[in-house]
């Protein structure tokens, strides 16, 4: 093994050999910096291998042939490798990427940077104090020349700016460390890192006193160049001026070296000084996210963005009395993660040539680069399958198990927050104008982004790994489901229809596989979920070309929804939670005009996993491994809080009331086959998740309060505000998604009765919900395709034009209305029956008014359309594709059978839930259904109303046999002849009387609140963007308060 | 399933019987607010006569498919209605159809005849059409709240779904009528019938006045008698339901016939006393003053 030391001698002779080569020979001297930059990366992967294969000890290397304290001494283990491995490579794209400059600037430039990233790897390596502090001023020294050397390709006086500012602020930190590294020396007697940890304790009286001093001066300087909030504005106008090749060095490698120097340092001053670096790092994550919100300038959010990260990272090296042997595993996930996607995205930055985050729409025309940013952001963002997530799932759970909720709810709105600016700059990257420059696509650039993106994903392969070998859970990488989604990205080449057959036939074989695992409750999700969506996938083959990115979308969701239902423990649970999510994200966004809805729909999810989380953490309460059944067990008073946090989850993906607004938008603005697929299926993993929860936890007492009532209250209130707004929208396709906040609120309120005949309906709506609303989804979504509208005010009279469609909806809204004879009525009976034996009364008034608003809509949806007056324009449009005609063919099919033999499934339900509410179930005699207070039976129904209605109509059509079609104007007008189609065609404020009654019940609450919300957000982090001036002596006074406050906080309370 | 055939025949007794009642008695209504109004009114046979006019009218024409089977919709939706309630108390021949569903089956099948005839005159392209259309559907969701949770009320109650069982509990004597055992959910579906019967002052609905042509003008001739002979059994199918659910019933066809004419008098008396609502007047007075009886109802119980 080549000893570790030759990664800085390499870099060491190379930079001497620099100058002995001519100034000319540019060329010559990049291929040594590359080179050597590779020979030190082999050393540290070599070392690395040998760590991680076998259980080989840390390696001493000795530099004067004498042990310390009287020598200097360097360490290599398994940390001290993969950190080196980083920075060297980081060094080596980042040369790559930094090429043009490089051989413009010449051989001292490559010097330089050779020198940048030894000392780097130098601060690593050694276990010396003031070893550290040489490779820290060598650090210094570098940046900043590198820094002034970026001025080069600009020339615009902020690079200089900068790398003086930069200079400034590094004179006041290392006349701090140097001044706390003597009186450390003078107190320990000893420079060596591990030396001084182990004389520090020894000390008493003054000499105590001193060292503790020294100590402080020493760990603010190396905390000081980690950039904490506020003492950070030089290191954003780097991010902001200098090269983004060096940037990311400066963000990976700089920042990784700097924070395993403060691991090592934490050594020293033990576990007194832990509570600092956490209260330091969770500051600095929450303020630069904050800060980074209203960025404009990509390469400054992406400082902000680093900065944050970093801090978190602090936070948790700060949180090591509890992480014990994870540390490494937890701290060292988000550093690699942070440190690859940070780099990917500053090497990214260099390919694009405006600053603005809008003109990064110009990625849109290069889908692996679109791939790596995605990739890049998840990372960032810690969803699965990277091991930021991993490390996060760990993290969270280690400090819900100690009882540190404040730091746990700190770190997840952190995080949501950053989501929240990552995920709005990647909807301005789909969907904003793309500007007119387009990407600099040189293969040196673009090698460095490919090489990030697959250490991205070779990372999480090995978090994977190491998540089977420390934690036995499973490789998230290697599950099935989520290796076929990720197979459509490799197939994204070939033609649409192949993919879709490809995925019918994925989603069938995944049931026929796993069919016989479901119980009925599993069963009826699992038929949803994978014939269901199979079933929606046949309108999917209308779409012609390539469709590139929508297939690893759509399967990556469907993975998520089938892993869900096969989870059996809270990690596979969460796993296939985040996957389904991140997938119907992207499937949403392929919306025209979703970005806005997506972003919201993105971060309620988020928001609401992150719940799931908490919960699922706080119910662990440190335990490796949680089965969802194990949720019964939990006692007062950790239960009622568990259960209101994972309600609260589940809630926001069904859309409950408050957390409702993301829906609409992002249901209405999804393309024709999406919106049958987030509305009719996504959204019954919410139910599922509020399913599992009711049948382990049940009811919850929170502080005298039944919390299942609070859920029936919400459940009865978004029902009726859900319906009451779907009857005064315009656009029929949000008409249909507020109608589903309806529905999921009828729902809810089943679940939330807890009797048979409640879970029953809930079940019953779930079915029932899938098919008709994926049906007149796919109806609407064929008649807006034809008339490339969705204002139901402009359409009309469709209904000879668009025969099929009309019949689909018909059938569905009578379905939803609950007339009999079809399947709705079934739900309706069952909802009578059940809540005759339900305790509370009053939520059954909030009901019983939502369900005849459900007329209004509906009778609004059908007559605007298909009936009234057919316009002008309309006249030629055709019936809707036959692929968007057929599934809603089929589902017409279901709808019948099922409200002809409802027992068909709802029989088996019913007897699989005798095991959890064993009073009050239905029997089923012949074709009678029989409760406790009625009794039902639909073959009767549907004959008897089919023979009165035959009969009729055969008696009309003999009476009025003669009856001639008449043209359209053709009516009583007030004895005149109707002006226009348009004038004619009452539709547009349709139910204007009910607004003037109700209307006030309508006002945008829940919006104001989240507007308001987002805006305060937005306001704290510009008003706290004023700090930074640009001016190098505020730095240095921020720099200088930072120590105060620092000081104060720390010092003041210690002996 | 073993089918007693003979239920056919006596259900269409039941129809014809309803039919004859309900057009002599919509007449007789009508003549009765007449001569509120110190107008002389209709022959008491006149609803014969349309009838017969109507079907026998050659002039016919039809603005599409939904146009065509909107008045089916709404007949059957009648004449279901009727058959899926018992009509005579403890009467094997009058309990019609009743075994296909309880008390819920009849009251959303309400909304078939409602629904297809909504649809069937909405196809007609009458603007009128919609506008009725709109005004009824947004009056009839909150005029149904106080009588659903009156109906929730009585079936707590008697902790039944099942129409004969409520009737039953009912016999033996006036006082166990629900009208005296629970007098708020009963004035709660009183206040509620009001607004479904189509007089003032909820009738802005069909708007006699302003909207004399749509639907009625469109549909003529054997779509009009269709419509027509739904006129005369629906609200008396109707007023079955509320007879058994709050007034014990009627275990013979003299005791049905004074109780039908007693609950449509009562609408036609407000009727001719009260003015007109506007449909957003009619939401808020439903909400005021019905609902609070209602939800006292639930909670009373």
């Amino acid at each position: 093994m080549v000893s570790a030391l030759h990664i800085i001698t390499a870099a060491l002779a190379a930079a001497f050999l620099m100058g002995l080569l001519k100034e000319q020979q540019r060329g010559l001297a990049f291929g040594i910096t590359l080179v050597t930059l590779a020979f030190m990366s082999w050393i540290s992967a070599g070392w690395l291998w040998t760590f991680a294969s076998t259980d080989t000890a840390a390696v001493e290397i000795f530099t004067a042939g004498t042990q310390p304290p009287f020598a200097i001494n360097l360490r290599i283990g398994l940390a001290e490798a993969a950190l080196t491995l980083l920075i060297n490579l980081t060094g080596l794209f980042s040369a790559l990427a930094l090429k043009d400059t490089l051989l413009a600037l010449g051989r001292r430039a490559m010097a330089v940077w050779l020198v940048a990233v030894m000392a780097l790897s130098g601060i690593v390596l050694t276990r010396d104090l003031f070893n550290l502090f040489v490779f820290f001023e060598m650090t210094v020294i570098a940046t900043a020349g590198l820094v002034l050397l970026s001025e080069h390709s600009k020339n615009d006086g902020q690079a200089l700016a900068a790398g003086f500012k930069y200079l400034v602020v590094s004179q006041f930190i290392s006349a701090f460390l140097l001044i706390g590294i003597i009186f450390a020396y003078h107190t320990t007697g000893t420079l060596n890192i591990d030396g001084m940890a182990a004389a520090a304790p020894l000390l008493s009286g003054s000499a105590a006193q001193a060292f503790s001093l020294a100590f402080f001066l020493i760990f603010i300087a190396i905390v000081a160049e980690l950039k904490p909030f506020p003492a950070n504005g030089w290191a954003l106008d780097i991010y902001e001026s200098a090269h983004p090749a060096f940037s990311a060095l400066f963000s990976a490698a700089t920042g990784a070296a700097a924070l395993f120097a403060v691991d090592k340092l934490l050594l020293i001053g033990g576990d007194a000084w832990l509570p600092m670096a956490t209260g330091i790092g969770i500051i600095t994550f929450i303020a630069a996210n904050l800060l980074a919100l209203p960025q404009t300038n990509d390469r400054r959010l992406l400082g902000y963005s680093s900065i944050a990260q970093t801090g978190l990272i602090l936070a948790v090296l700060g949180q090591r009395d509890i992480l014990g042997d994870h540390t490494l595993y937890i701290a060292g996930g988000l550093l690699l993660s942070h440190a690859v996607a940070k780099a990917g995205l500053f090497w990214l930055s260099g390919l694009i040539a405006e600053r603005g985050l809008e003109a990064w729409a110009a990625l849109r025309g290069h889908p692996v680069l679109i791939f790596a940013f995605v990739s890049f952001i998840c990372m960032l963002t810690g969803l699965p399958p990277f091991p930021g997530f991993y490390a996060k799932w760990e993290l969270i759970h280690l400090l819900a198990g100690e009882g540190r909720i404040a730091l746990l709810g700190l770190i997840l709105l952190g995080a949501l927050i950053e989501a929240g600016y990552l995920f709005r700059w990647f909807g301005y990257i789909m969907k904003r104008e793309a500007p007119a420059e387009v990407v600099d696509n040189a293969a040196h650039k673009v090698v460095a982004v490919i090489a990030a993106l697959a250490a991205a994903w070779a990372l999480s392969l090995v978090w994977g790994e190491l998540s089977v070998l420390q934690f036995e859970r499973g490789n998230l990488l290697l599950a099935l489901p989520l290796l076929f989604a990720l197979t459509f990205l490799a197939l994204d080449p070939l033609p649409a229809w192949l993919k879709n057959t490809l995925a019918i036939a994925g989603l069938l074989a995944w049931f026929y596989l796993t069919y016989t695992e479901y119980d009925p409750l599993r069963m009826i999700f699992a038929v949803i979920f994978l014939i269901g969506g199979s079933l929606t996938l046949l309108a999917s083959y209308h779409a012609h070309g390539q469709r590139s990115g929508f297939y690893p979308s759509a399967m990556l969701m469907f993975a998520g929804l089938a892993m869900l239902i096969r989870a059996t423990d809270t990690f596979d649970f969460f796993v296939a939670w985040e996957l389904l999510t991140v997938g119907s994200y992207f499937l949403i966004l392929r919306g025209k005009h979703s970005e806005p809805h997506a972003l919201s729909y993105i971060l309620f999810s988020l928001g609401g996993a992150f719940l799931i989380l908490a919960g699922f953490a706080l119910a662990t309460q440190g335990a490796p491994h949680f089965d969802l059944s194990a949720l019964a067990d939990l006692v007062q008073p950790l239960a009622p809080w568990v259960f209101l946090l994972l309600a609260i989850g589940f809630m926001t993906k069904t859309a409950a009331i408050g957390l409702h607004i993301w829906l609409p938008g992002a249901h209405a603005e999804a393309e024709t086959d999406v919106s049958p697929m987030v509305s009719g299926i996504l959204l019954k993993a919410g139910l599922y998740g509020l399913i599992v929860l009711l049948l382990t936890m049940g009811r919850q007492d929170f502080y005298g309060v039944e919390l299942i009532n609070v859920m029936l209250w919400i459940g009865a209130i978004t029902a009726l505000i859900g319906n009451l707004l779907a009857i005064f929208q315009e656009d029929a396709k949000r008409l249909l998604a507020y109608s589903s906040i309806g529905q999921m609120g009828y729902a809810m309120f089943g679940l939330a009765l807890m009797n048979h005949l409640g879970w029953l309906m809930a079940l019953m709506f779930v079915i029932n919900h899938y098919v008709y609303k994926s049906m007149l989804f796919l109806s609407i979504g064929g008649v807006a395709k034809r008339t490339g509208t969705r204002e139901m005010y402009r359409m009309g009279g469709l209904i000879t034009l668009m025969p099929l469609s009309f019949i689909a909806t018909l059938i569905g809204i009578i379905a939803v209305s609950g007339v009999p004879p079809l399947s709705g009525f079934g739900g309706r009976w069952i909802f009578y029956n059940a809540i005759l034996t339900a305790e509370a009364r009053l939520p059954m008034v909030i009901i019983f008014l939502a369900g005849p608003i459900a007329f209004l809509y509906l009778f609004r949806l059908i007559y605007t359309i298909f009936l009234g007056q057919l316009k002008d324009e309309f006249r030629r449009v055709k019936e809707a594709p036959f692929w968007i005609v057929l599934p809603q063919m089929i589902y017409v099919a279901i709808l019948l059978v099922v409200a002809v033999v409802p027992g068909l499934v709802l029989r088996h339900v019913d007897s699989y839930l005798n095991a959890f509410f064993p009073n009050g179930g239905l029997v089923w005699e012949g074709s009678t259904i029989t409760s406790q207070f009625g009794y039902w039976n639909p073959v009767a129904i549907m004959i008897i109303v089919g023979v009165i209605f035959m009969t009729l109509f055969a008696w009309l059509l003999f009476v009025n046999r003669r009856a001639q079609k008449v043209k359209q104007f053709n009516i009583v007008f007030s004895a005149e002849r109707p002006f226009r189609p348009e004038t004619t065609h009452f539709a547009w404020n349709f139910f204007a009387p009910y607004r003037k009654a109700l209307g006030f019940l309508t006002l945008p609450l829940a919006t104001m609140f989240w507007s308001t919300v987002t805006d305060l957000l937005h306001t704290a982090g510009d008003l706290a963007r004023r700090f930074y001036t640009g001016n190098g002596q505020t730095y240095a006074f921020h720099l200088l308060a930072f120590v105060m406050i620092v000081y104060l906080f720390g010092m003041g309370v210690r002996p | 399933m073993s089918f007693d055939w003979m239920k056919i025949p006596y259900a269409l007794l039941t129809v014809f019987i309803v039919f004859n009642y309900g057009l002599l008695l919509g007449a007789l209504i009508q003549k009765i607010g007449a001569r509120a109004g110190r107008r002389h009114g209709i022959p008491i046979w006149q609803n014969y006569i349309d009838l017969i006019k109507n079907y026998g009218q050659r002039t016919s024409i039809t603005h599409g498919v939904m146009f065509y089977l909107g008045p089916v919709f709404r007949l059957t939706g009648g004449i279901g209605l009727l058959l899926f309630v018992p009509t005579i108390y403890g009467s094997y021949m009058f309990s019609n159809l009743s075994f296909a569903g309880d008390l819920i089956l009849a009251l959303y099948f309400v909304f078939f005849g409602t629904l297809g005839m909504a649809l069937g005159a909405g196809e007609s392209g009458h603007p009128h059409a919609a506008i009725g259309i709109t005004r009824g559907l947004s009056q009839v969701s909150v005029a149904e709240l106080p009588f659903a949770l009156a109906v929730f009320a009585v079936a707590l109650q008697y902790q039944t779904l099942s129409v004969t069982d409520i009737v039953a509990a009912q016999q033996g004597g006036m006082l166990n009528w629900t009208l005296f055992t629970n007098p708020l959910a009963v004035a709660a579906a009183m206040l509620a019938f009001l607004g479904s019967m189509m007089r003032p002052p909820f009738d802005v609905v069909i708007a006699p006045q302003e909207i004399p042509i749509g639907p009625p003008t469109e549909y003529h001739s054997a779509y009009l008698a269709l419509m027509q002979t739904n006129r005369a059994i629906f609200p008396v199918a109707k007023m079955v339901i509320y007879m058994n659910l709050f007034f014990g019933g009627a275990t013979s066809w003299p005791e049905f016939a004074v109780k039908v004419f007693l609950l449509y008098l009562f609408s036609a008396f407000v009727g001719v006393c009260f003015p007109r609502f506007r449909v957003e007047q009619s939401i808020r007075w439903f909400l005021i003053w019905a609902v609070p009886l209602g939800v006292l109802a639930i909670l009373w119980v």
